[in-house]
């Protein structure tokens, strides 16, 4: 009952987005009202018909309907509940139901906002929405489908894979994952309405923004999510491998940061519109090459779903969508750059031309050693590898040269400057350069790249800082407290920049922290016997004993490790291997104690349960919390800018002018 | 009509997609051999319950089958009958070998009581000779000539077709 | 030990020098050897693994390879023989570090090309006419630009 209705439902929204996909562009074609309204509800539409859909196998999956395809694949009685939820999302068939889902959630949240409003733009920008939303539920209704019928549903399945349900993490960085790559086809969608129109208009710029903005903070937290995961179950001591499908997930943040950078100079100055959409167009392009990487198997990672027949189906939409972005480009970006100029190179504006090519120069270079394999392959037939060597060299001197920008470009002013006003941007804030260093080398920091990472980001801290402050001394000046200043002035009515100030912040925490924590970190390999004490880094590590714990699905081998330090006990850490039923190795879980100076990191490598006995690895590193808690004051500070302002009474019509009334239209009251 | 964009754009489209559609329908984890064609590396290794050593160079003169296999492997429970079979049809004129690594010899012994064995196997310590041969995981098989020279590698459980296939390859020289 | 000595005597375990020589360096040991080996081992990619270096893979193929590389840091191979090796036994793929000149080359041609873009860019837009609304000294004040680009008749 449940498969056939599913796939009922599925139908439903392939054909509700199908058909509100032509409507849509036919109403952007003829400026047809009564069209723009069909196409809404169409929009609605699917997105009711996918949530159904999703319901109905989150059900059969919660009942154990092994009659339903997708539930006899990865469903089981003998997992906990949560583990049963998050199934929907591990494995295949699943996770397009699940991309569905989110884009449904995002047509809906998207076109509900923009109504009686961007009229020029809705019909295209829904049109293109809705021919997303077709291809995938396509993909569902036929290559990955989910709600085939078992004609014999089995008792019991096998459960989703065993890796999947060693942590919580599953649960949450997957769906911030599909809510930051998913989210992007709004912003495509709009961009593209822009092109058709051959018009970038100043009041599309916020919904623009916005819905590029929204998307940027969940793909910065998922990434910062998957590396902590990672971190917490590989073992290996580290969070990011540039294994492949990461290296995918990485690409449309980078087009879409730049994006989000560039369209401020669009804002302001009117320049830079092609580059902006080129970049709003990339960063689309690249979340469907990255969901190819990750389900077509051409890839060799650890992240890789298992190879199907849904590849070439994925290939041919890329190969679509990359022509038809590619023409619309061609023949339209000549018309979107209008006026406005450029004063001087060293303006504001320019810095921000340089911040999107360092973005692009990141991108394509992640992007290039991802693939160069691939063409080696197709090429001289000859299989290579691209590893962490060749990434680590290229990124980091790009990173630094990214945060110098970050400290140089906001200390600049906008348009053209004089000499004067240029060394008084650009002097003061080597103070707090050289403090950091200082505290750096004080602290530890040795390595060339560390020292230069510190200069550059304390450059940028105290340039950050100056701009979040300096306004509001000068209101303290004037009159007002503190207080006052702060909550009129940054919260109240400097939202945007004051989130922005936060994200910039962040920035240089999480830069300093990577730079730190890796060239600062210890490693060490120990051997103990049960009892045994050892020192590492500062620490006095006990092996307390072996445990052996069974559940459900593993036997778990447990080396019970205590640390100290100056003679107090600090923590109890239990690294473990776990034998799965399914699995022939078994598979190490590492144990962490983690505080705001440094993470004490415990791998098992080997333990004998018979003879008491464990060698571990230990890492020591510093400051490795700060990158997790870093990201997500990142994310807090850009969410805190997308509060819509408070509507101020400014009058701007002529007509209003005699009025004291302000005018609530969204000409008047956009401002921040 | 930008013709820079059209032109770059399509460019860099064109070699995406071919380059993707290219890798489409190759196991990236497959590795190609590369001693193929070069001569195997000797070893001499300790048979399994007889103890006495096994110098791989002694067979020279006749075309070698080497198979690297292990008991929790389930591949190599399956290709096992199909290597002894071969073996013994074919001796003398071809030798074949049996490689052990990542076991322990109790099972290995348990191993080929219970299910027969027509030729030696040997236990590789450490897997050296493993990593001498470039082996990523089991079952593998190599083919050498008479003359010990590599002509062919399979990764995979074997089959009297793929066996007879990758044999004649070796025995051409 | 003893056992193991005898073992060895009669044994052959093929080895590195069948394929590049006897070793070129200085023999290591202690802490260096620790960290050396570690060093290397992230050049060389797990064959059975998705990606991961030998010093990173807990899985027993590169436990044994890293092994390996102990044994030849310890008897004095240089890290250029030690991936020699192990890139003739399993081909250029277990090189972690790819040898392509082509591809360490690429950013830096990019960085270049993407230089010049920017620079040609940057000269186009000094150049163009500003509006004759905007002849104003630029602000940072978000309120003012806004009344200024109304006021200004729009630029859309």
């Amino acid at each position: 009952m449940l498969a056939p209705l599913g796939r009922i439902l599925i139908l439903a929204s392939l054909f509700a987005a199908a058909a509100g996909a032509f409507i849509g562009f036919y109403a952007g074609r003829t400026r047809s009202a009564e069209g723009l309204k069909w196409a809404r509800r169409f929009a609605y539409g699917y997105a009711a018909a996918i949530v159904a859909a999703t319901l109905v196998m989150v059900y059969a999956l919660l009942v154990h309907d092994f009659s339903v395809s997708y539930v006899a694949h990865v469903g089981s009685t003998q997992v906990p509940t949560w583990v049963t939820v998050v199934s929907l999302w591990s494995s295949l068939e699943g996770s397009i139901l699940f991309w569905g889902l989110v884009l449904g959630a995002y047509i809906t949240i998207a076109t509900f906002f923009t109504r009686g409003k961007y009229e020029e733009y809705q019909p295209d920008a829904i049109g293109v929405w809705l021919a997303c939303a077709a291809f995938f539920s396509f993909l569902i209704a036929g290559p990955a489908n989910p709600f085939h019928t078992v004609l014999s549903p089995p008792l019991d399945g096998p459960g989703p894979n065993p890796l999947l349900q060693n942590h919580v993490l599953m649960a949450i960085h997957p769906p911030f994952l599909y809510l930051g790559y998913v989210g992007m086809t709004i912003p495509f969608g709009f961009a593209c309405a822009a092109l058709i129109k051959g018009r970038l208009g100043h009041n599309v710029l916020k919904p623009i923004r916005e819905s590029l903005m929204l998307p940027w903070i969940f793909q910065s937290v998922a990434i910062m999510l998957g590396g902590w995961w990672a971190y917490e179950v590989l073992g290996w001591g580290g969070y990011w491998a540039w294994d492949p499908v990461e290296n995918a997930s990485l690409l449309p943040w980078l087009t879409a940061t730049a994006a989000l950078h560039s369209i401020m100079v669009v804002e302001r100055r009117g320049i830079l519109k092609g580059w902006t959409i080129t970049l709003i167009q990339a960063t689309f392009l690249l979340v469907i090459l990255g969901t190819f990487m990750t389900r077509s198997g051409v890839f060799n990672s650890v992240h890789s779903f298992t190879q199907s027949a849904i590849g070439p189906t994925i290939l041919g939409f890329l190969a679509a969508a990359l022509l038809f972005t590619i023409g619309l480009l061609a023949f339209r970006i000549d018309k979107l750059e209008v006026e406005g100029r450029m004063e001087g190179a060293a303006s504001r504006e320019a810095m921000f031309l340089v911040n999107n090519l360092i973005f692009v120069l990141l991108t394509f270079t992640v992007l290039i050693g991802t693939v160069f394999p691939l063409i080696v392959e197709a090429v001289k037939g000859k299989q290579m590898s691209v590893g962490r060597p060749y990434f680590d060299s290229m990124t980091v001197p790009l990173g630094a040269l990214l945060l110098f920008i970050l400290g140089v470009g906001p200390a600049l002013p906008w348009g053209r400057a004089n000499a004067a006003q240029i060394k008084k941007a650009l002097l003061p804030p080597l103070i707090g350069a050289i403090v950091f260093v200082a505290a750096g080398y004080a602290f530890g920091a040795r390595t060339p790249w560390t020292l230069l990472t510190l200069a550059f980001g304390g450059y940028a801290a105290q340039v950050t800082l100056g701009q979040m402050f300096i306004p509001m001394l000068q209101r303290m000046k004037n009159g007002d407290s503190f207080g006052t200043a702060f909550v009129d002035g940054q919260l109240r009515r400097g939202r945007r920049r004051f989130g922005s100030y936060i994200v910039h912040a962040s920035v240089v925490i999480v830069v300093i922290a990577i730079a730190i924590s890796s060239s600062m970190r210890q490693q060490m390999e120990l051997h103990f016997a049960k009892g045994q004490t050892l020192q590492a880094g500062g620490y006095d590590l006990t092996f307390v004993g072996v445990e052996e714990r069974t559940e459900p699905h593993r036997l778990s081998t447990i080396g019970i490790f205590t640390i100290a330090k100056n003679g107090k006990q600090v923590a109890r850490l239990e690294p473990r291997m776990n034998q799965y039923q399914m699995m022939r190795e078994p598979i190490g879980s590492p144990d962490v104690h983690s505080t705001a100076l440094r993470d004490v990191y415990i791998s098992l490598s080997n333990i004998d349960a018979a003879n008491e006995t464990a060698s571990i690895t230990v890492f020591i590193s510093p400051f490795i919390v700060w990158i997790w808690l870093a990201v997500i004051a990142l994310a807090l500070g850009a969410l805190f800018a997308l509060i819509p302002p408070r509507r101020p009474a400014v009058i701007l019509s002529p007509s209003a002018a005699t009025s004291k009334d302000p005018v609530p239209n969204d000409a008047a009251a956009e401002t921040a | 009509m930008n013709r820079t964009v059209l032109f770059v754009g399509l460019l860099i489209a064109a070699v995406l997609v071919a380059i993707l559609f290219l890798g489409l329908g190759k196991d990236p984890s497959e590795i190609r051999s590369p001693l193929i064609g070069k001569p195997a590396p000797s070893f001499a290794l300790r048979e399994v319950g007889t103890g006495r050593t096994v110098d791989v160079t002694q067979f020279k003169g006749k075309p070698m089958v080497i198979n690297f296999w292990a008991t929790w492997c389930a591949p190599c429970w399956e290709e096992h009958p199909v290597l002894v079979a071969n073996a013994r049809m074919l001796q003398p004129d071809v030798q074949f070998l049996g490689v052990v690594f990542q076991d322990k010899e109790d099972k290995i012994l348990g191993f080929l009581n219970e299910r027969g064995t027509s030729y030696p196997t040997v236990v590789d310590e450490a897997g050296k000779t493993a990593i001498a041969y470039g082996v990523g995981g089991v079952p593998e098989t190599f083919f050498l000539d008479a003359n010990g020279v590599i002509r062919a590698k399979y990764a995979g459980p074997m089959s009297p077709d793929i066996l007879r296939e990758n044999l004649q390859k070796a025995m051409k020289q | 030990m003893t056992i193991v000595l005898l073992l060895l005597l009669q044994l052959n375990v093929p080895d590195a020098a069948q394929f590049v020589g006897p070793p070129k360096g200085t023999p290591i040991t202690g802490e260096a050897l620790f960290a050396r080996t570690n060093e290397v081992g992230q050049l060389l990619r797990c064959p059975v693994c998705q990606g991961m270096s030998i010093a990173d893979s807990p899985a027993e193929m590169a436990v044994n390879m890293k092994a390996q590389v102990r044994e030849l840091l310890a008897r004095g191979y240089t890290e250029e023989q030690i991936l020699k090796y192990f890139e003739l036994s399993y081909g250029e793929f277990v090189l972690l570090r790819p040898k392509s000149r082509v591809l360490w080359m690429l950013p830096l041609l990019a960085l270049i090309l993407g230089a010049a873009v920017v620079f040609i860019k940057l000269r186009k837009l000094e150049k163009n006419e500003p509006p004759t609304a905007n002849r104003q000294p630029p602000t940072d004040d978000p309120y003012l630009s806004r009344v200024r680009d109304l006021v200004s008749g729009g630029k859309q």
